[in-house]
């Protein structure tokens, strides 16, 4: 039994395409305990969680939002390379998406109740947005929320005046942690609505925060959240969705906990069994050009939970399902079945080389032109800016960090090498006096031939030492109180004749103590 | 019997001592100076492990048990000092607790305390597990169980306990039952916490060469590269990961599992608990290789102890606790149920707790454990 004496809350796991999960679970709530989603004191969402949780808490339809979802996926899976072909703009079709659905007082709804999971760029640590301003700052939390980095582009949108990335990426389950947090994931794991796979795996992962086990389904499962599969599967997990809710409202017997004298007509085992052939003869209709494996990705999906859950019987609330369905139905135009002949998406397959830097192309100017057009309006004018103004930071950092490194490393490499050839004399104790940074400036500053000059004189040097074995110490005296005393002759800082670099004499003295000792 | 260690009362640091140059010994060899890749030891293990069990009240006795042939069980022994009647507490049927994959003892911190208030209780690591001696596993599934088992049945003469409360979590469970089965008389009572193995892998998967028409239909493959996943993932030890991860081993521990630090962060608001479940399974594997004797495909048991729970004898007690939102299929509780004498059987199911039952509710479990001992004597 759930403990409804104390305030609760829900929370939506990100999960990008497999959202449609999401949806089901929602409208199971909804449907039969809306007390429990009502009077939640917190619904918490994040990446695709968050665009549940947003329409839930808004009071949006969830049918058209689950339509929306599919639509996303059914534009996606339209192009060769799916949701990362340059055309295909995540994001603007998401804002545009929660434009048209989110009611116009949606900010007052959702501030204080809903919880947006972001993750700054700064410094990566989680945010909770829980105050929306206008309904504007609440679609820009969503699209900040949902906008994985270099998946959806490569500039992190802004929300107010913050650069933030996908919450997922800091805390994929808000909240998870409080008792009495009702937790929603699509992955098979700890979470308390989520499909049971019927595996008995003993691993188990937690990607910040969502518990996922180790089992072959949830790695296909992972798989889909970013390139999303066929409509029809997405439905099915949509169906899964609701019956893992159920299953969830059951076992705490919450069901018909707010009205006990509402008696759902439960329908009988044939009748259900009836529902799934329509189903199933839907499903081959739908997929009757194409090909077979994705019929059979659908069924696994079903089947996973199937055993367990045989006597609940599923029904989609109607707007949902004449939603999913509609969505789902559109794509059997003329073109589309072209399109999905095998010859037609070979070829398409062997062009792709060709068409898509032209495509490419095409897109990035529609986008820029889109970008001067809405300039007009002055709408997107300061944020090109801005964007611009981030990016040319980011390079230079990047540059910079990269100039850093590479620097070190080379430097490392130098006097890696530097030492090699010292040790070759036993006289181990002498290149750790060397300051690698202190030879690798003049060394980069001369050309490359220079630098042959100093293994050359190396070389030499070696050749020196091994002459006089018996005498190495003096030798090797001698040699270094002629460096700086040369050193000083020239100008400072300049190598020496032996082609060591010796700036400071303090440096060498300790060297030579060192090896005298020795 | 009994090699090292010292009846002490406070301070296992100091308890664990005399071990230290067994634990030398044993790492070093011919690349004993080449610095390692992973950076662990079984020292850094005992030191994590002390960490944890420093917080233990009660009277602890740890020691390493060597069996005859020649592995060590590094075994505690946990009595309460309060009690007066010690000679009471003696009489008690003592409780044996057996971690589960890739755990070790430090895992039952929040239990043993409170256990051991009325009678002495043992928790040992498994062979190959933790810090006992990890010795090679057949690659046979029998074989492996076998060896698993005569382990725990050489430890208990060794340690020299007539019967016992046989507690096991996960895979200390799926053990438990099988010692339980071939030692009836030694076991008074079996609690199985969140117990592996027991389900059947579905037939349909298994019968896939018989019929290939039936199958497509009732349970149609995963696309093909998930199973090519599996297979090469099966190919590998199933923590080969943290091992080969090297100097990042103990950050992947922490990323990936950073619920074991927040089961614990009560006791230790460090990474101690991570680095103690690193430590454990980052050394050379062992009863790894066991377990994957005995699995197949992704976690399912070859030898499914629903097809044996019906060798137990019919009176002796079971009771089976299971989390709440744990993965694992608490429909097979039932099943057993069904199978064996319903009298004899009980299922629980833990509210708000996941598959480590004992550390997300040790105050309930706790409870639910010590009302059955006490049911015991």
């Amino acid at each position: 039994m759930f403990p409804l004496d104390s305030p609760w809350n829900i929370s939506f796991a990100g999960c990008g395409f497999l959202g449609i999960y999401h949806i089901g679970v929602a409208s199971c709530l909804l449907e039969q305990a809306p007390f429990l989603v009502h009077n939640a004191r917190h619904i918490y969402g994040a990446s695709a969680g968050a665009l549940t949780a947003t329409a839930v808490v808004t009071g949006v339809c969830l049918g058209e939002t689950g339509a929306n979802i599919i639509n996303v996926a059914k534009e996606a899976r339209k192009r060769f390379l799916g949701p990362m072909h340059p055309s295909f703009n995540l994001v603007k079709i998401v804002r545009h998406m929660l434009r048209g659905t989110l009611p116009a007082d949606c900010h007052e709804l959702a501030s204080g109740r809903l919880g947006i999971s972001l993750t700054r760029v700064t410094d990566g640590e989680n945010v909770l947005v829980s105050h929306f301003n206008s309904k504007e700052e609440l679609v820009q939390a969503c699209v900040c929320s949902a906008y994985i980095p270099v998946y959806c582009g490569l500039i992190p949108p802004t929300l107010q005046g913050v650069r933030y990335v996908d919450g997922g990426i800091s805390d994929n389950l808000p909240q998870y942690e409080l008792k009495n947090t009702i937790t929603v994931s699509p992955f098979s794991g700890e979470s308390d609505i989520c499909p049971r796979d019927t595996s008995t795996n003993i691993h188990e992962l937690r990607f910040t925060n969502t518990s996922i086990q180790f089992t072959l389904t949830n790695l296909y499962r992972v798989s889909r959240a970013l390139f999303p599969p066929d409509p029809m599967i997405m439905k099915t997990m949509c169906k899964q969705g609701y019956k893992d809710a159920l299953h969830f409202l059951k076992r705490n017997g919450l069901l018909n906990y707010n009205d006990p004298l509402r008696d759902r007509p439960m329908l009988a085992n044939g009748e259900e069994n009836e529902h799934d052939n329509v189903e199933e003869e839907e499903s081959s209709e739908d997929n009757e050009g194409e090909e077979l494996p994705h019929v059979e990705e659908g069924a696994v999906v079903v089947h996973s939970t199937f055993s367990e859950e045989e006597h609940i019987i599923v029904h989609l609330p109607p707007s949902l399902h004449k939603a999913l369905i509609e969505a789902c139905m559109e794509r059997r135009s003329l073109v589309q079945s072209l399109r999905n002949l095998l010859l037609v998406r070979m070829a398409s397959a062997m062009m792709v080389p060709y068409t898509l830097p032209l495509e490419s192309a095409i897109s990035l100017t529609l986008r820029y032109t889109n970008v001067f057009a809405s300039s007009l309006l002055l709408e997107w004018l300061p944020d090109v800016h801005e964007d611009v103004e981030w990016m040319g930071e980011q390079t230079l950092k990047i540059m910079q960090h990269v100039f850093r490194q590479t620097s070190k490393s080379i430097s490392q490499h130098m006097s890696a090498r530097f030492s090699c050839q010292l040790e070759l004399h036993h006289t181990q104790s002498l290149p750790s006096r060397f300051s690698s940074t202190n030879l690798f400036p003049t060394w980069v500053n001369r050309s490359s031939s220079s630098l042959q000059d100093v293994f050359r004189h190396l070389d030499k040097y070696k050749r020196q030492l091994m002459s006089g074995v018996l005498c190495i110490n003096m030798d090797l005296q001698g040699s270094f109180e002629t460096g700086p005393m040369s050193t000083n002759k020239r100008c400072p800082s300049i190598t020496c004749t032996d082609g060591l670099i010796m700036h400071d004499c303090p440096e060498i003295a300790p060297a030579a103590d060192a090896i005298s000792s020795s | 019997m009994v090699v090292t260690g010292i009846c002490q009362p406070m301070d296992p640091a100091t308890s664990t001592a005399p071990i230290q140059n067994d634990c030398e010994t044993e790492s070093s060899s011919v690349w004993g100076w080449w610095p390692s890749w992973r950076p662990t030891s079984m020292s850094l293990l005992k030191t994590a492990e002390s960490k944890i069990l420093a917080c233990i009240h009660s009277d602890l006795w740890a020691r390493f048990v060597t069996l005859p042939n020649q592995d060590r069980i590094w075994t505690l022994t946990l009595t309460n000092k309060a009690v007066r009647k010690h000679a009471e507490q003696a009489s008690k049927t003592p409780l044996v607790m057996v971690h589960g994959f890739g755990g070790g003892v430090g895992l039952w911190i929040r239990n043993l305390d409170a256990l051991c208030r009325s009678r002495p209780v043992y928790a040992f690591d498994l062979l190959g597990f933790g810090r006992s001696s990890r010795p090679p596993f057949p690659s046979d599934a029998a074989k492996a169980e076998e060896q698993f088992v005569n382990s725990i049945e050489q430890w208990r003469q060794s340690v020299g306990l007539e019967n016992m409360i046989l507690l096991g979590h996960s895979l200390g469970g799926y053990l438990a039952t099988s010692y339980a089965i071939q030692y009836p008389s030694r076991v008074s009572h079996l609690i199985l916490v969140d117990p592996w193995g027991f389900p059947e892998r579905p037939q349909t998967q298994t019968e896939g060469g018989q019929s290939q028409g039936t199958e497509v239909v009732k349970r149609p493959a995963l696309p093909r590269w998930v199973k090519a996943v599996a297979a090469v993932v099966s190919l590998f030890n199933p923590l080969a990961v943290i091992r080969a991860a090297g100097p990042w081993g103990p950050g992947l521990v922490n990323r990936f599992r950073p619920d074991f630090k927040r089961k614990f962060e009560d006791l230790f608001d460090d990474d101690t608990m991570t680095q103690y479940i690193y430590h454990c399974n980052a050394q050379p594997p062992s009863g790894e290789v066991g377990f994957r004797a005995m699995s197949e495909s992704l976690g399912w048991a070859k030898r499914p102890m629903l097809h044996r729970v019906h060798l137990l004898p019919p009176s002796m007690p079971l009771t089976m606790l299971y989390g709440e939102w744990s993965w694992v299929d608490n429909s097979s509780g039932d099943t057993v149920v069904q199978i064996r004498d319903q009298a004899h059987t009980r299922v629980k199911l833990i509210n708000k707790a996941s598959h480590h039952v004992y550390a997300d509710q040790p105050e309930e479990f706790n409870r639910v454990v010590e009302n059955i001992c006490n049911s015991v004597n």
